[in-house]
Formats: C-alpha cells, structure tokens, sequence
C-alpha cells in the first residue's frame, strides 16, 4: 500500500469485461516526488469505489485487498489496485515542503469547488 | 495497473506450453513528467491492441484472468484495456495514441 495523490482519469471502451463500470483514477506516489526535478514517475492506475476528487490525498492497496475492498469479495477481475481511503489529514514531520503545499493547494481548491457543486 | 504505449511484439517458438498461442506485446510504460519510461514490459494481449495504442497492464491473478486460460499459466502481465483517453490535472490529455496527446494548459 501506498500514499499518493489523484492526478488524472483513464478512460477505456474496449477492455476485459469486468472492468466495465470501475472509475480508474491516476495516482501517484507520494514519496516519488520529494523534491522538484526529482525522476520521472510512472503512476498506478487504481479502481475507485470511493468517488475520490482531482488532487486528493488517498491509499491505494494492491492485489486481494483491492479487490474485496472494491467489490467485497475476492475473485477473478481484471484489476489489481484500488483507492482503500481518501486522507483526512496526515503528519510526517519530515515530509518534504512539496507534500504540504500541494495538500495547501488541494484543500483550497476543494474548498472554491464546493461552491459550485 | 500502469498505462503504457505498445512499442513492438515478441515471438518466442520455446516457451512454457501454457503460452502456446498467445501473443505478447511490448509495452513502455507514461511516465507523468511526459517522457517514456527507460523500462520496458512484455504483457499477453487477449484484446488485440496494435504498435502505438496506450494500453492498461495489469499483473498476477488480474492478468491469468484477463488471459482467460484459468490460473495455471505461466504469465503474470497482460493487457486489460485499450485506452481511449487520459486526462491528467494539468490539463494534459494522453490520447489512443501519440496523435492524439494534448499538451497541459497554461
């Protein structure tokens, strides 16, 4: 499992059967971005059952936990990551300055979105 | 689960029995700074994607799933979508393929 923040949608007509009606949101992982100019990420695409927002902080849980925490259950689907939490709130003193800011700017952003939701 | 482009195919004559048929595609990873990723991934392709689609991977029990030859397989990454578009926060739009990618917003 992971710490990361929702940075985008994916969007697929033709795919294996069972993945029809999951949201796939773009993540990526916290601690790949700790200071600017740092490598290139490659983000995990993760089912989203809990309706998480652009820019919000979330878990992601591969393998089985992904798939009871999506479905409820186990078994044979397609997928193998999924959103298990949208964070609150966090504390990491060490966190570098680029998770703050960012969470700063995420928080106000949802808070000018409310208005118009 | 990772997005990636298809760069290339793979044809292998020894193999495991149990890949017999199947058809394996080379996949390079999106990376979010826009560059491709240096790494490369061999994934079976049960839904026919062609060099250039962005795919989605998938790995382990997902992928012998997506193969759809029961669990006893020797192959643990297969492709589960073709992808008709992401769109990223900055505004960036990744497209089917490379034509169709939109840059960010300014």
């Amino acid at each position: 499992m992971f710490l990361g923040r929702v940075v985008g949608e994916v969007w697929a007509t033709r795919k294996v059967q069972d993945l029809g009606g999951l949201r796939l949101l773009v993540v990526e992982a916290l601690d790949e971005r700790r200071e600017p100019g740092a490598p290139k990420v490659t983000p995990v695409i993760a089912a989203d059952p809990l309706g998480a927002a652009l820019g919000e902080h979330v878990v992601v849980a591969f393998g089985k936990a992904a798939r009871v925490a999506t479905l409820g259950m186990d078994g044979d689907f397609a997928f193998e990551a999924a959103i298990v939490g949208i964070v609150d709130d966090f504390d990491v003193p060490d966190a570098p300055a680029t998770w703050r800011m960012e969470r700063v700017q995420t928080q106000a952003a949802l808070d000018a979105g409310k208005g118009m939701r | 689960m990772l997005i990636g482009t298809v760069v290339g195919n793979v044809w292998a004559t020894k193999k495991d029995p149990t890949l017999s048929g199947l058809r394996f595609l080379i996949v390079r990873p999106y990376t979010t700074d826009g560059d491709a990723s240096a790494e490369t991934i061999v994934a079976v392709d049960p839904l026919g994607a062609g060099i250039g689609e962005r795919v989605l991977v998938v790995f382990g029990r997902a992928a012998r799933h997506a193969i759809g030859r029961s669990h006893d397989i020797g192959f643990q990454t297969a492709i589960a979508a073709i992808i008709d578009s992401m769109e990223l926060e900055d505004g960036r739009v990744v497209g089917p393929t490379r034509e169709h990618d939109q840059p960010a917003k300014a």
